[in-house]
């Protein structure tokens, strides 16, 4: 993936402690992305609402770390779920997990919502940024298999880093801001970042290790 | 499609794919990801790593009555039941790219382009991006043989090539190709070969000229 001139590869390890809790057991994911697979081949509602009950709370609070108040990560939150919904009959198991599918739903509606409140005039259906677009990806079968690998490499990152990652995806605020948070060096965060980023593409066989 | 040798930074496509960058550089980074696969993957390597973060996220309870207000919603829509995906494109096959992100920018074609002078051998064409965050998208032509002033930039700058060429000191760049560019590199790039060389370039701040002849210069360039 990798050209030019950015050196990852050659950052030096700094923390190995193990990660003290960690409540999200992969199996958890595996069984939510069976439960879309239900929900895609049968239009399952109990098994739709199994998967409401576990993600529509998490997107929440997902909407709230990026500024958005309750009312609106509430409506935010029903509307990812909705498009889950609606599309569920498009959802392939073999593909990207449930978790990663509804990540990115409710990131494309957190940036609507960003631009919506930055320019209020805005065509909702603007095609710039959000587009839920199709990938000619070829390889198509390793996927899911990726997807496993990616969250089990982010599981077993050193809590420094599995933090920072964290803090990366979820909030909005800006690295800078993180930085302060956290009591470190700007520096300190973005090659925490680098280093869980090298660490995870080794994992998945992308980098030599 | 020839192959590309200029990449933006991963630390950027994980900006992407966390919905980090401002509207301008997501603009010129989704462009570049419709020609190169190497890095639509590695986008959607770090959306579920995104994905894997939500799962971390701490619940926030819904209002009571969530899901029956959320099956009122969906209506009586059931999903239509396919037992076959065939003729389908599965909607969690993605990526964050759309089919031509800088065209939906553009009202012409870039032949049609009403450009604006700036200085000899330059001119510029600024697109409305400025939905979110700070940011400025434009378009650049550089007539051949022309070499723009050695400037160094406050934060980050994206440069994708459209068409034409140009190199400085990192290297050629080419159709398809992006510098991911931040403020300890500085450059002076010269477009070479028959055509001018139209780059899309996304701007977080403004740029810094360095030399004399670029501070001259920049008030009248408006970059
Ligand atoms: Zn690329």
């Amino acid at each position: 993936m990798i050209r030019g001139r950015a050196v990852i590869g050659a950052e030096i390890l700094i923390v190995t402690s193990a990660r003290p809790n960690k409540n999200v057991s992969s199996g958890s994911s595996e069984a939510m992305s069976d439960l879309l697979g239900r929900v895609a081949t049968s239009g399952d509602r109990a098994a739709f609402g199994e998967l409401y009950d576990y993600f529509a709370p998490r997107v929440k609070g997902y909407l709230m770390r990026g500024g958005s108040p309750a009312d609106l990560a509430d409506d935010l939150a029903q509307e990812t779920m909705l498009k889950v919904w609606r599309k569920a009959r498009l959802y392939d198991p073999a593909k990207a997990g449930a978790a990663t599918w509804i990540f990115t739903i409710a990131r494309n509606l957190r940036i609507d919502a960003a631009r919506r409140a930055a320019k209020p005039t805005l065509d909702p259906d603007d095609p710039s940024l959000s587009p839920e677009g199709e990938q000619p990806a070829d390889e198509r079968m390793e996927r899911a298999d990726r997807d496993k690998k990616i969250k089990a490499a982010f599981e077993a990152l050193p809590e420094a880093q599995h933090e920072v990652v964290r803090l990366h995806f979820i909030e909005d605020a800006a690295h800078s801001e993180i930085a302060e948070r956290l009591g470190l060096p700007l520096g300190t965060v973005k090659s925490r970042l680098r280093l869980a980023f090298t660490k995870i593409r080794k994992e998945l066989g992308d980098l030599d290790a | 499609m020839r192959n590309i040798r200029h990449h933006p930074k991963p630390e950027t496509l994980a900006e992407y794919a966390a919905g980090r960058l401002d509207e301008a550089r997501s603009v010129v980074v989704s462009t570049h990801l419709t020609l190169c696969k190497e890095c639509s993957r590695s986008v959607v390597d770090f959306e579920a790593l995104g994905g894997a973060c939500l799962e971390t996220v701490e619940p926030e309870a819904m209002q009571a009555g969530s899901l029956a207000a959320f099956w009122e919603r969906a209506g009586d829509q059931d999903i239509l039941v396919s037992p076959s995906m065939h003729g389908f494109e599965a909607a969690n096959d993605f990526s964050l790219s759309a089919a031509q992100p800088l065209g939906a920018y553009l009202d012409v074609d870039v032949d049609r382009i009403k450009w604006r002078a700036v200085a000899p051998g330059v001119s510029q064409h600024v697109l409305d991006a400025e939905g979110y965050r700070d940011g400025v998208l434009r378009l650049l032509k550089i007539a051949p043989g022309v070499q723009l002033p050695m400037h160094t930039h406050k934060r980050e700058e994206l440069t994708l090539i459209i068409r034409g060429a140009y190199r400085d000191a990192i290297g050629e760049f080419r159709p398809g190709d992006l510098a991911d560019l931040d403020d300890d590199i500085e450059h002076a790039p010269t477009a070479f070969g028959d055509e001018d060389c139209i780059c899309l370039i996304a701007t977080s701040a403004p740029l810094v000229f360095k030399d004399l002849i670029g501070k001259i210069v920049q008030p009248f360039v408006g970059l």
